[in-house]
């Protein structure tokens, strides 16, 4: 069972998560960010988008989830309740989005979110136990 | 890690160059500061800065310096044009944050009266947290490229605002050689809608009055005069600004191994400036520098029609005039002297104010007697503050100084602290109107979070890079 929890940062934020495999890990990380954006919101899942993300590696692929998710809210004011991971291809995630249109009447909007960055970025694998840390630039 | 430091004097902290460190570290800071930066990262980051090749100079941190990502917030460092790199993380993801200041002929009496209606306003006409924006600002693709090739000259010619403006913002309003080519269509797209925006977090608009003056002389030439009203507007490139800074980490990283750049930090990422990663890097740099001139630019005009509309006065009769317009978070290439021969180097400044002396050519002529205007906000609660640069920053700093308060408590921590107060309450208890978009924002961005932009100052005076002229007190503070 994932799980994650808000890393504390003198100006931005972190999110720290757990799972039993690579693609819950992604998530429990996208529900950290849903968190930091719109706290503990009701988000309907109305409405679906499939989006793929590259990268050369592990790490480069979480910022880049991070991220699109980041600019689909910004381009689309897409906000993403939950998603489905598929990384079967290497170096690619296929992303099944479920969400809604942001509405600020019901969505407790938190604050901006510029980007996920590199900065002590961590992804550790221990068998099927799986850990990381990315911090947000708020 | 911790960090060896010494200090040289009562503000001045050098870490001393060992390792892979190719220069020294300086730090501007009193004690007090210090023994705080000892419990976090950003003497660490100070270090790892001046480990990358070709810099000259020190690796350099300003008062308000706390640990950012690759550089530290409130990092300066100057690279060789020939040996040196250009990095990302040295100028951040808010590509031309900035500061502007306009002063006015009102008065705090005449303004007091309306401020909530002044404030109600201001948050209707300047959009501020996400999905705000313009209705009658909507850009297409070829206006958004005009707007990243001519910064702030593009809102002046769309009228929004007089050509006056443009000689009292930092480069004039619009960083040369920026190549739209250069940047993703991702960034095009994200920062398309949001041209015109504050942003959230520690973005605000202020109305403030002035509080004291400490260089009449100084003052005067700046146009300010106890109990004015001035305002300020803090924001930078949005997220056109972040895409491009993140579309430029991974092609970094990538150039960072290419040239053999060993990297103690992946946000340290960099490439040889004469490389052409360096080159589309800064030229994509300059578009999100000058939509944050741009950016700007817009939102003062929007801040002049809401006092027209508020006061039912014309131009003439508000004269709401730019001061100046600082960046705090660019890469430039400037000339400095070096061991007594000028020298052309690229200097970053992450959370760092340009600070030109007296005399410099690139100081606006109306100042030049005294020195380039330096806009040091402080937290929404206190103070903000008015300096003009010095030779001692010249010669010490390469003409740098400090850009805010800096922060000293995380989001969280204030967010505990702030659990059942009454912030607006207490601000408007003090005589503070506050509007803000995000719930989040007002708790986070509480004044404890914030070293008191009077201490920062303060050290910035005492080591002679910046002198203060007069400090702001806030009236109205928009958020997003």
């Amino acid at each position: 069972m994932g799980s994650f929890e808000l890393l504390e940062h003198t100006a931005d934020i972190g999110i720290a998560a757990k799972a039993d495999s690579w693609p819950e890990l992604l998530q429990q990380l996208a529900l950290g960010l849903r968190r930091i954006l719109c706290g503990d919101s009701v988000i309907a899942s109305t409405l679906c988008l499939t989006q793929t993300i590259r990268g050369e590696d592990r790490e480069e692929l979480l910022v880049n989830l991070l991220n699109e998710l980041i600019f689909l809210l910004e381009t689309r004011n897409f906000l993403t309740a939950e998603l489905e991971v598929d990384c079967r291809a290497t170096g690619v995630l296929t992303l099944h989005l479920h969400g809604e249109a942001f509405d600020p009447a019901r969505h407790q909007w938190q604050q901006e979110v510029k980007a996920a960055t590199y900065h002590q970025l961590r992804i550790e694998q221990d068998g099927e136990s799986w850990r990381a840390q990315v911090y947000l630039d708020l | 890690m911790s960090v060896n430091i010494e200090q040289i004097d009562a503000c001045r902290w050098r870490i001393p160059r060992e390792g892979a460190m190719r220069s020294e570290g300086l730090v501007f800071a009193d004690r007090a500061m210090i023994e705080r930066l000892r419990s976090e990262q950003a003497l660490e980051q100070v270090r790892n800065v001046a480990c990358l090749p070709g810099i000259v100079g020190p690796s350099i941190a300003m008062p308000d310096i706390h640990w950012g990502y690759g550089f530290p917030i409130g990092g300066v460092a100057a690279f060789d044009a020939e040996e040196g790199v250009v990095s990302p993380g040295g100028v951040g993801y808010d590509i031309n944050c900035g500061v502007r200041l306009l002063r006015s002929a009102l008065s705090a009496e005449e303004v007091l009266p309306h401020i909530e209606i002044l404030a109600d306003r201001l948050f209707q006409n300047v959009p501020a947290g996400v999905g705000s924006e313009r209705r009658d600002l909507r850009l297409n693709l070829h206006q958004e490229r005009q707007v990243l090739q001519q910064g702030a000259a593009w809102a002046v010619g769309q009228g929004y605002g007089t050509p006056e403006d443009l000689e009292h913002i930092e480069e004039r309003g619009v960083i040369a050689g920026a190549d739209p080519l250069k940047v993703s269509p991702r960034a095009l797209e994200r920062g398309r809608s949001q041209l015109g925006t504050l942003g959230s977090g520690n973005h605000f608009l202020e109305v403030q009055r002035v509080d004291k003056i400490f260089d009449p002389q100084a003052a005067e030439l700046l146009g300010l005069f106890p109990g004015q009203v001035t305002v300020s507007i803090h924001t930078g490139s949005r997220g056109f600004g972040y895409q491009v800074c993140d579309d430029s980490l991974r092609r970094m990283i990538k150039a960072s191994r290419k040239y053999g750049i060993h990297l103690p930090d992946r946000q340290l990422c960099c490439a040889p400036l004469s490389s052409p990663e360096a080159h589309d890097y800064l030229e994509a740099m300059a578009c999100a520098a000058n939509f944050a001139f741009a950016n700007r630019q817009l939102i003062t005009a929007w801040v002049r029609e809401t006092f027209e509309q508020v006061f039912h006065k014309g131009p003439a009769a508000l004269r709401l005039a730019l001061i100046y317009d600082v960046c705090h978070n660019i890469a430039k290439w400037e000339t400095h002297e070096v061991a007594g021969r000028a020298r052309r180097l690229c200097v970053h400044r992450k959370g760092a104010t340009r600070a030109f002396p007296p005399g410099h050519p690139e100081t606006p002529a109306a100042y030049r007697q005294i020195g380039q205007p330096v806009l040091i906000p402080g937290d929404m609660g206190r103070y903000s503050f008015v300096l003009v640069g010095t030779q001692g920053a010249f010669s010490e700093t390469y003409g740098s100084t400090c850009h805010g308060a800096g922060r000293v408590m995380s989001r969280h921590a204030a967010k505990k602290r702030a659990r059942g107060q009454d912030i607006s309450g207490d601000l408007q208890r003090q005589g503070i109107s506050i509007r803000a978009a995000g719930r989040a924002t007002l708790a986070e961005e509480i004044p404890e979070a914030y070293k008191d932009v009077r201490d920062v100052v303060s050290v910035v005076q005492q080591a002679g890079i910046g002198k203060i002229v007069a400090r702001l007190k806030p009236l109205a503070v928009i958020k997003g």
